[in-house]
């Protein structure tokens, strides 16, 4: 068997947006006398739209009315209709998220992508998806080496530290390229706010190229703490997104040849190719030249196979997976979107919206297992769909364990081989097949 | 039993379960380790008390090696016999004595039978074909495909009215496979078609079982559908491992190739109780497109 999955990936970053196209093969591993074992084993980009700059009015708010005409004109342009777009992701990133209308933005596109589109706005997933997109996962997993990811954009750096293919942890910090804009005569047009005494000019004033430099210099170091090779200060903590921990980063170190620093974002291409330094009328040139003269480019380092398009392909390719191919439902519509995750049926009475309950084990459930387990679940869902998501390979004996207790009528969802943390959100798209592809988000908008 | 210890109840189920390494959706592989809490424990010169006992995925043996620690990564995804080192042009010692044991293990599962009591303890209809030793079942496939006249007589006696599903525990080439897993996997397969509205009647245990016996029980109860849960050849990966022969219209003399069937059902592979909530619902299918084996195939590609 073999299924293609039409998927969209739309990036709505500070300074850029993208949209990609993408075709997804789904295979079944297993041989046809054994238990089917669907995987996405495929993934090829039909179309990449050029990279335009995200619409503002004024400098915090998307314009919601021309990205959508960007859309249209991408779709229009890749030859695709929204019914043909089976999942999807449309992220919105780094400063732009974080502006007041992003909601409405999402709002105004998430009919865009046929009915399995995740819209989302998370850093860690942000950090997850340009790790992959750029190839940092898939060359940490060839190489067997530790793999420190920065994708430097124009509001945010996006990290993510690879062990063995695996992302180990995710950090995000408000540093990018376009956290001053300059006009062409180098007077500043626009002062982010997170630098906030880090850069004492305001947006009136007239800059030189020694002066961003300085700033740049400045803004690598940051970075440099984050990887572990320089002693921390308060500053990484006042550009540490809120609300995300410390990275563990700070394991990482240069000093070993299996060790490797890798770049992706619009200033990983300012870090082997030099710029004027208003060739776009932001600090990203300098910022690129910092790192490249800093401690980051002292040991390993590549740039990312894709490097601004990094986080789009990420969003386009890899932000669906799949689950186990032995599932269980009944009366269920699907798709199900952002369902809260707990991993404490307790947890499950204080969602105001049904919540995806998640089971780490056991491993290799015996049957009298299955049916304590079903027996002690049955009840804590109250009226609520009984929503679980197992790690282990139990899902179907477990879902018929449950219905047999809760009758046909019952609405009965258990997918497995899907790995879910707390806080996490879950999108589950309608079956292919055995399996659902499902998305997983770390974080989504607060509304 | 309330809410308060209903939520306990669940509590202590999860919080037993222990943390595992997590497997994801895109890794699976039929060849996922063993989980295993400590590392293999063996250094080179311990005494090893039980050889069969060490994770072949995490015994690395060779001297010297270039980069041992990305070999042994590699090899925790394959339980082959790789990284095994040398002495002089030969195995080490360690190796000999594994694969031997592997290899006796693996005789065993086939000469070994079926307790006795295991029939009567599962509530299973005790029968046995026309074999009468294991050297003969061995020798004469032809016998392990149907019953002399006692056998098929015990068979009509309690299996009076043609059911459509006729569920059957063969022994097989490996008397571990269905110890291991025969029980789990038919109380699952039970369970799936209740939930179907498929009711299944006493369940019969086969001693020298091939599974062209399904068939011989196809003519004596008139079923609609066998289901056979029989052991695997075993081979020096495990010695466990159980198939489901799923037979429509099973009657002496239909084609291999109407058989569908179900493999590689043990601990390291698809978990017996899982493969068994499949199977039931390929049952209910079969049952439904009234084809089973490859015309099921071609019903579906359809």
């Amino acid at each position: 068997m073999s299924e293609k999955l039409t998927s969209v990936g739309l990036d709505v970053g500070t300074t850029s947006t993208q949209m990609i196209l993408s075709e997804l093969e789904i295979e079944n591993r297993a041989g046809s006398f054994a238990v089917p074992e669907l995987s996405i084993e495929g993934r090829r980009i039909l179309y990449r739209s050029p990279v335009h700059f995200t619409p503002l009015l004024g400098q915090d708010r998307v314009d919601a009315r021309a990205l959508r005409m960007i859309v249209d004109a991408e779709y229009a342009a890749a030859g695709i209709t929204k019914a043909q777009v089976d999942t999807g992701a449309i992220i919105i990133t780094g400063e732009t998220s974080r502006k007041e209308n992003a909601r409405a933005v999402l709002e105004a596109l998430s009919d865009y992508a046929g009915d399995f589109v995740v819209a989302t706005a998370g850093p860690d997933l942000e950090s997850v998806l340009a790790a992959k997109g750029a190839g940092a996962v898939a060359y940490s997993e060839q190489s067997g080496k530790t793999v420190l990811h920065m994708d430097i954009g124009g509001g945010t750096s996006n990290l993510s530290l690879i062990q063995d293919g695996k992302i180990m942890s995710t950090s995000c910090l408000n540093i990018g390229g376009r956290l001053v804009k300059i006009s062409p005569e180098g007077q500043l047009t626009y002062v982010s706010p997170v630098l906030d005494g880090i850069f004492p000019k305001h947006p009136g004033d007239y800059v030189n190229q020694a002066e961003i430099r300085q700033l740049a210099e400045t803004l690598a170091q940051v970075l440099e703490m984050a990887a572990g090779l320089r002693e921390k200060t308060q500053l990484l903590t006042a550009l540490t997104t809120e609300g995300i921990a410390t990275p563990a980063c700070a394991l990482a170190r240069n000093d070993s040849t299996d060790f490797v620093i890798s770049f992706s974002g619009g200033v990983a291409d300012c870090i082997e190719t030099e710029h004027p330094w208003l060739a776009f009328g932001d600090m990203g040139p300098e910022l690129g030249q910092a790192i490249r003269c800093g401690r980051l480019c002292r040991g390993n380092y590549r740039l990312g196979a894709e490097t601004i398009r990094a986080t789009v392909i990420g969003a386009g390719c890899h932000s669906a997976q799949l689950s186990g191919s032995t599932v269980f439902h009944q009366n269920m519509a699907f798709p199900l979107k952002d369902l809260p995750v707990v991993r404490r049926p307790e947890q499950l009475a204080q969602l105001d919206s049904p919540g995806v309950l998640a089971l780490e084990g056991p491993p290799r459930p015996g049957y009298r297992g299955i049916q304590t387990l079903a027996e002690a679940l049955a009840g804590v869902f109250g009226d609520s769909p009984v929503l679980i998501a197992a790690e282990q390979d139990m899902a179907k004996a477990l879902g018929q364990a449950l219905a047999l207790r809760l009758g046909r009528d019952a609405p009965i969802l258990c997918i497995d081989r899907v790995r879910l943390t707390e806080g996490s959100y879950l999108d589950v798209g309608t079956p292919l097949g055995p399996a659902f592809p499902v998305v997983v988000k770390t974080l989504i908008l607060n509304t | 039993m309330n809410k308060e210890e209903l939520t306990a109840m669940v509590a202590e189920i999860l919080q037993g379960l222990g943390r595992e390494p997590a497997v994801k959706a895109a890794d699976y592989r039929n060849t996922a380790p063993e989980p295993s809490k400590t590392d293999c424990g063996y250094a080179d010169g311990d005494f090893v008390p039980d050889v069969t006992a060490l994770d072949l995925r995490k015994l690395y043996l060779v001297d010297a090696p270039a980069d041992g620690e990305k070999f042994k990564k590699m090899k925790l995804k394959t339980p082959a016999r790789l990284g095994c080192g040398k002495a002089g042009p030969r195995y080490k010692t360690l190796t000999m004595l594994r694969f031997r044991a592997d290899h006796a293990a693996a005789q065993d599962a086939v000469f070994s039978e079926v307790d006795t009591e295991f029939a009567k303890e599962n509530d299973l209809l005790p029968t046995k074909t026309r074999c009468d030793s294991k050297d003969e079942y061995l020798t004469r496939p032809d016998l392990g495909r149907c019953f002399d006249e006692h056998n098929a007589k015990a068979i009509a006696g309690v299996i009076d009215t043609p059911p459509r599903v006729q569920l059957v525990v063969g022994d097989g080439l490996s008397s571990a496979a269905i110890t291991a897993n025969a029980m789990d996997c038919l109380a699952a397969i039970r369970d799936g078609l209740k939930l179907k509205g498929i009711d299944t009647g006493k369940a019969i245990f086969v001693k020298y079982c091939r599974v062209g016996a399904g068939d011989a029980i196809g003519d004596i109860t008139g079923c609609e559908l066998v289901c056979m849960l029989v052991g695997e050849r075993p081979g020096l990966v495990t010695d466990k491992s159980m198939s489901a022969y799923i037979t429509y219209k099973p009657r002496t003399g239909v084609s291999e190739s109407s058989r569908t069937v179900v493999s590689n059902i043990h601990a390291q592979g698809t978990p017996a109780v899982e493969a068994g909530a499949y199977v039931a619902e390929l049952i209910d299918t079969i049952l439904k497109r009234k084809v089973s084996g490859v015309g099921l195939h071609l019903e579906e590609a359809k």
